[in-house]
């Protein structure tokens, strides 16, 4: 038989051995990352960060635009309200449409005492306790990837409490508002102000839900140190929520 | 053997996990957030107008978010393991442009009802 002749035999053999050593790479990969036993092994990508995780940052980019697109019509639709409440009439954004009254309208809102119908100390208060609803979660994140799984679980409930707490103080403050007058479709302002700050309350209320969840599977042992990117995942998603809190208290309350 | 992109992934997302700032970090990190929060609050009462109140509230407002983003939400750590220059080209040029659009749109915006 020359050299250049095939044996199948040879052949068989030798993808016998490369089957054995693929066999054997993935048992050293599932041991390496201890996953082999809970069957919900991470899958990383070429970034360096696990799937999951890229997953809930391309999320947390969408709802960067939502939230922006929301900042933004608050934005514009706060400077209307301004306009129409010192203006009065329709006739003077007619003039500002066509290039004329302009400085004239900016001088009556520069001049213009509007009352404020915020409650800073009560809306800093709810500021305060989302902050610390931050601190909380990401204790908890750690906690869990401590193995401290008692720990992990008040944290968690310290969570939900301040994530409750400040819910309260936005339910409070919406009823408040309606009473004095601001309702949602009274005004494009108050369209947008309760637009904003609702669909702010709903991300609050769905990461409760996250919360809530996490904790009822740590309370069931489901929740264990090789699961910690889930708390990490959905820690992600809350302090994602506050930091769009941060944005909102100063844009919406603190410049008036 | 040659390194696959895959097996680098691995090692640097779980020496990442190693780097996570600790417990106490994360209460000094609160705690300065506490303080930005009462210096807004605060400065917001002053009775300032115009730039001199709005600039400092907003650059507070930025701090803030790179705070909580970068120590809170990890970014600080997992930046430096997304894997090339490029991606990170790509991704800061994509926040500038963003920013941009922002501005131009409000820059460019009139009611016209």
């Amino acid at each position: 038989m020359s050299d250049t002749d095939i044996n199948v035999e040879d052949i068989d053999a030798a993808g016998a051995d490369a089957a054995v050593a693929v066999a054997d790479a993935t048992t050293d990969h599932a041991e390496d990352h201890g996953h082999d036993d809970h069957g919900h092994e991470e899958h990383y990508t070429s970034l360096g960060l696990s799937n999951m995780k890229l997953a809930m940052w391309l999320f947390l980019g969408s709802e960067c635009l939502l939230f922006g697109a929301l900042i933004s019509a608050y934005l514009l639709s706060k400077t209307r309200f301004i306009i129409e409440l010192v203006a009065g009439n329709p006739n003077v954004l007619a003039g500002i449409r066509d290039g004329e009254n302009e400085s004239l309208v900016q001088e009556m809102i520069a001049e213009a005492s509007v009352e404020p119908i915020f409650d800073i100390p009560f809306t800093s208060l709810s500021s305060f306790i989302l902050l610390m609803s931050s601190l909380t979660m990401v204790l908890a994140h750690k906690s869990v990837s401590e193995g401290n799984y008692k720990n992990l679980r008040i944290w968690l409930a310290t969570t939900m409490l301040l994530g409750a707490t400040f819910m309260a103080g936005q339910v409070y403050e919406f009823t408040t508002f309606y009473r004095e007058g601001l309702t949602y479709n009274g005004t494009v302002f108050g369209t947008a102000f309760y637009t904003l700050t609702g669909f702010h309350g709903a991300h609050v209320t769905g990461g409760l839900i996250m919360l809530g969840s996490l904790l009822f599977l740590s309370t069931r042992n489901k929740m264990q140190k090789d699961r910690a990117e889930t708390v990490e995942l959905v820690g992600l998603y809350w302090h994602f929520v506050d930091i769009v809190w941060v944005l909102i208290f100063t844009i919406v309350y603190l410049i008036p | 053997m040659a390194t696959t992109a895959s097996d680098h992934g691995h090692d640097v997302a779980h020496d990442d996990h190693e780097h996570h700032p600790t417990a106490k970090t994360y209460w000094i990190t609160f705690v300065l957030l506490a303080i930005l929060t009462a210096v807004e609050v605060a400065w917001s009462y002053l009775g300032l107008s115009g730039p001199a109140l709005v600039v400092p509230l907003i650059l507070m407002m930025v701090v803030k978010f790179l705070i909580v983003g970068g120590v809170f939400m990890h970014l600080q750590t997992d930046l430096k393991v997304l894997n090339g220059y490029w991606f990170t080209l790509t991704f800061g040029t994509a926040v500038v442009l963003a920013v941009c659009v922002y501005i131009i749109v409000f820059a460019a915006f009139r009611w016209d009802i």
